[in-house]
């Protein structure tokens, strides 16, 4: 019953300039995909901070997707370079301690990848839909009470 | 995607317009979501975030920066010089800094030019010197950039100024220091491409600006035994400075053109050595009729060595049969580079026309790859040569030159013909490919440019921003980009210099709000955001205590030189430095949106 | 010990450095404590033995030291790769510390026990590898079993829901003292930001969710920096296995970057560089 019902939440960090203009690129293609990714814009991959990934999983994501501009093509010349090393880091520190590549996603996504970016959120929500829940950060999450 | 439709909008009915944050709907929600009530309720979350988001955004203006209305061109070839024309025409001051002790470039050892066959120096002379009489061009021969700090509009260039051991201000260029000097046969003649020596105080070629000689240190007898002074005793100026120094010459700019051209392919055989050695089969260097393109040039130029007449290196003869070989390092992977250079089929071409207009009874040869003639009129000389002028063009690689009773034997392959060739020839040109300069990189990391693997330096993007680089205010011009006729280059140098002057034609520069801001209070000084910054936009400040004494170093924000990726506010652990316009709080607050 | 305090007397007796940060007798031979000395007469009090677990680097970042002139610091191999590392990111001027560079053996794994730390088992720096002077001989100990690596290699072959398990039980303990970032020599932040609360990134009350933000954020702040010296772990009230993510971070850094911190001071730093040939095969 409860996998039927299942809608993964999905919270993705996408660069302004490749794979936000790419997913507008995939609405004016009317290319179509699951309405359960929300994305947070910053500049760069860069910009993108392993604690808003801990906080969107606080949030209660069952996955979280990070994407930008393909190695090279950097607004910013060399965010997404500094980034890819720090998520190497990042995604080993977190399968480390349970959270594994089922729950957190990353890719390159182009201004001019429309498809690539609907291809990209489904398989990013299929897959989550499939593991199921986030029930260990949701049992956490649900023991806090908030302090703010 | 509409984000500046909107932000416009709201300036124009008098709101700030970065209290404008854009739920984009249409594209990310309605147009790709089927399902209506789930599409729904994700317009809803994000409305939400995009109101979390704007109720943290304050008023933002334009940082403003003051101009500096000069621009830095630096190569004093035909880019450099047009681009330093263009300014200068247009009313704003130029330093022109060139390396060599004249300015020139290799347009002025050019023989003759395609498709128009017209004389190089008779059109470049006229450009070399008015540039040198243009009261707003300061002109910098011999000289190079040392230094480059701060950001556009606001540069400060250190520039080294060599020592001629002339003194400028007395020399009159009479040429009897020239004339006089006993060093005949030793000095290897960079303009003659070595095919012939030249004095140890020397003036480059005949029509060198500035017409004012250096004494090359290396050789000069005085520099290597403290004797001879025979120039101090001609010239009647005492314009001989044997122990002046290099100078450092500061200037503010605000704009820098970057024209410092090619370098040839040399097979390691010229005095500068190069990593990729291929092609060393055609016994350039060893065999002195296997000649270069540049040294063809000075062998049919009237000015050159031989003054104009096809003879030999090797022993004056009128060579009767010539094999051209294009491609030479160009186009290959395994042995040189993998780009074309794309000049070598036309000059090639030119070399063909230009040896058969003087040696009748000559025979040219010609093997290529593929001929390349794009432009106009390019692929008409390229069929008047193999048509009127009789060039034989053969379809296909050359393996291997070998000299044989005075003959130089050239084995290659005819691909058309599906045949081996043979070819007893008396002298051999190869169109060795265009580099970039030994030294590009040096520059690149001086001026602060990206650059690709062999040295060319890279535009920020290759259809729409072709003469910019990603340091904003410097701005590329010829060769030193890429491979480039001089039409290209000419057109290329006018682009740089009309960019700069866009940059001249307001007094305050505006940038984008959106840069990083340290907390100075809470900054450690690990300087992690100086490492990852692509813009050199963080800089050291030093906190001092009442006495003056140091208590800590933290980072500092030059916001004309951010750009606003924020990577820096990201890697600070502390998060002392932090993003203006996508700043911790808000980022937090669209997170938190979602819960 | 001898040569130590010699040496010590002369440094602080000729000027050459200020005061020496060094270890000295506690309330029991077993209990070498942290000491300063700033006298001559000082220098007399000064121990070297296995009792001195102390990484004293993290005195170095203290606003009493922190550009106050030269600081003498007594230090092991492992202490000199945290300093290494501090010069590296600009908290120590290279000219401002005199390391006083200590062979050791090993050290105590904590106080009041005689065991040799894990740490030591494995150890590349009993002679300390970047010094101004170098005390004692050089000590040979024989290769132990790395107790961590095994624990490592069992956590690494789990499912994500067990290590997750693992890690729950571990971090439910945290009862958010912050020992662990104390005595952290590169945890130096003027403002944590465990304890900033605009925003507040990382929960300030001692609860499981809270608990992993704050352990999965400081590993990664460490992730490329940390080298090992396991004080994070002494530090721990409840006992909490840091080591095994520091550890196993920097064998991250090793695998994918050939890269050992606190090693040499011209290295580039992991974080703050990059290569365009890093990994990316786990990116779409």
């Amino acid at each position: 019953m409860e996998e039927k019902t299942f809608e993964p939440k999905i919270t993705a960090f996408v660069c302004n300039w490749c794979t936000y203009t790419g997913a507008d690129l995939a609405g004016t293609s009317r290319l179509k995909y699951k309405p359960n990714i929300k994305m947070i814009r910053v500049p760069c991959t860069g910009r993108i901070d392993p604690v808003f990934i801990i906080k969107a999983f606080e949030k209660g994501a069952d996955g979280v997707l990070i994407s930008g501009c393909h190695p090279g093509d950097c607004h910013y010349n060399t965010g997404n370079y500094h980034a890819r090393r720090r998520w190497v880091l990042f995604t080993e520190l977190l399968n480390y301690i349970g959270i594994d590549s089922s729950r957190l996603f990353f890719s390159w996504v182009s201004a001019s990848e429309g498809k690539k970016f609907v291809d990209v959120v489904t398989e990013v929500t299929e897959t989550v839909r499939k593991k199921g829940p986030f029930i260990q950060y949701h049992k956490i999450n649900k023991e806090f009470v908030l302090d703010e | 995607m509409h984000e500046k439709t909107f932000r416009k909008a709201c300036a124009d009915s008098g709101l700030n317009p970065f209290l404008c944050e854009i739920a984009n709907l249409r594209e990310h929600c309605s147009w790709v979501h089927e399902d209506i009530v789930e599409g729904t309720k994700k317009a809803i979350d994000l409305v939400r975030i995009a109101v979390e988001r704007v109720k943290r955004n304050v008023p933002l203006s334009p940082i403003q920066v003051p101009v500096t209305k000069k621009a830095l061109v630096i190569g004093g070839g035909i880019s450099g010089i047009q681009a330093s024309l263009d300014i200068a025409n247009a009313g704003f001051d130029v330093v022109l800094v060139e390396k060599q002790p004249s300015i020139g470039g290799h347009m002025s050892q050019l023989s003759e030019t395609f498709p128009t066959l017209d004389c190089s120096q008779c059109i470049l002379t006229p450009r070399m010197v008015e540039v040198y009489q243009h009261p707003r061009i300061k002109l910098l021969t011999y000289s190079e950039v040392e230094n480059v700090e701060g950001f556009i509009g606001n540069f400060k260039v250190t520039i080294r100024k060599k020592a001629r051991s002339i003194d400028e201000s007395k020399c009159t260029g009479c040429g009897l220091c020239v004339q006089k000097c006993p060093i005949k046969k030793k000095a290897y003649n960079e303009f003659e491409e070595g095919l012939a020596f030249r004095p140890a105080v020397y003036v480059p070629f005949p029509q060198a600006v500035p017409n004012i000689p250096v004494i090359d240190r290396t050789v000069c007898t005085y520099y290597q035994t403290g004797k001879c002074q025979m120039c101090v005793k001609v010239c009647g100026r005492e314009a001989i400075k044997f122990d002046q120094e290099d100078t450092l010459i500061t200037e503010d700019i605000g704009a820098i053109v970057v024209a410092t051209g090619y370098k040839l392919y040399t097979i390691d055989k010229k005095p500068d050595a190069q990593e990729i050695k291929g092609y060393g089969e055609y016994g350039y260097g060893k065999y002195k009729d296997v000649v270069d393109g540049l040294q063809f040039e000075r062998i049919a130029s009237a000015s050159g060595p031989t003054s104009g007449e096809i003879l030999r290196p090797s022993d004056n003869s009128v060579p009767k049969k010539i094999v051209f070989i294009q491609c030479v390092g160009s186009r290959d992977e395994s042995k040189g580079f993998s780009y074309c250079s794309k000049i070598c089929c036309m000059y090639t071409a030119k070399h063909a026309m230009l040896y058969k207009h003087k040696v009748h009874d000559g025979e040219a040869y010609v093997f290529y790859m593929d001929i390349r003639a794009g432009g106009k009129g390019y692929d008409e000389f390229v069929r008047r040569a193999i048509e009127e002028d009789n060039v034989k063009y053969i379809r296909g690689r050359v393996s291997r030159i070998y000299e044989e009773n005075g003959k130089y034997i050239v084995k290659g392959e005819d691909t058309i013909a599906g045949m081996p060739v043979v070819i007893d020839a008396d002298m051999v040109v190869l169109a060795t490919a265009i580099t970039a300069q030994p030294d590009a990189v040096k520059l690149a990391q001086t001026v602060g440019m990206s650059y690709d693997k062999y040295g060319f330096y890279n535009e920020v993007h290759p259809k729409l921003r072709p003469v910019e680089v990603s340091t904003a205010g410097v701005f590329l011009a010829g060769a030193c980009q890429a491979p480039k006729d001089i039409p290209e280059s000419v057109a290329m140098a006018s682009a740089a210099a009309s960019k700069s002057l866009v940059l001249f034609g307001s007094d305050l520069l505006e940038r984008e709000p959106t840069v990083a801001k340290v907390n100075e209070s809470i900054c450690a000084g690990c300087f992690y955001c100086q490492k990852v910054c692509a813009y050199n936009a963080i800089e050291r400040k030093e906190i001092k205590d009442r006495q003056g004494n140091v208590v800590k170093v933290i980072a500092s924000v030059n916001s004309g030189l951010c750009q606003g990726c924020g990577t820096c506010n990201a890697v600070c652990p502390s998060k002392s430095v932090e993003l203006v316009g996508f700043n911790d709080e808000q980022i937090y607050a669209q997170i938190n949106a979602l819960g | 010990m001898n040569e130590l305090r010699q040496l010590a007397k002369e440094l602080l007796g000729n000027g050459t450095v200020k005061v020496i940060i060094g270890y000295s007798e506690g309330t029991t031979p077993e209990r070498a404590k942290p000491f300063i000395a700033r006298t001559e007469e000082d220098a007399g009090k000064l121990i070297f033995n296995k009792y001195c677990v102390n990484n004293l680097a993290v005195y170095l970042t203290r606003k009493e030291f922190k550009r106050k002139g030269t600081i003498g610091i007594v230090a092991k191999g492992c202490d000199v790769k945290a300093i290494v590392q501090l010069i590296q990111e600009n908290q120590v001027i290279k000219d401002d510390v005199y390391i006083i560079g200590m062979n050791c053996g090993g050290v105590v794994s904590g106080f009041g026990v005689d065991d040799t730390a894990v740490k030591c088992n494995n150890c590349k720096v009993k002679t300390p590898h970047l010094y101004h002077t170098l005390l004692g001989a050089p000590v040979e100990t024989p290769a132990k079993d790395d107790g961590h690596l095994k624990l490592i290699q069992k956590l690494d072959a789990m499912t994500a829901e067990e290590k997750w398990s693992f890690w729950e039980a571990e971090f439910e303990k945290c009862v958010k003292c912050y020992a662990c970032r104390q005595a952290c020599p590169l945890c130096y932040c003027e403002k944590c930001i465990a304890d900033k609360s605009m925003p507040r990134w990382i929960e300030s009350s001692a609860h499981t969710r809270g608990n992993f933000a704050w352990n999965i954020i400081r590993a990664f702040h460490l992730s490329g920096r940390c080298v090992g010296c396991g004080e994070c772990e002494r530090a721990c009230p409840a006992e909490i296995p840091l080591s095994l993510i520091n550890r196993k971070m920097g064998m991250v850094a090793k695998k994918e970057f050939d890269y050992s911190a606190g090693m040499a001071l011209d290295a580039p730093t992991l974080v703050g560089n990059y290569d365009t040939a890093d990994r990316e095969d786990f990116i779409k």
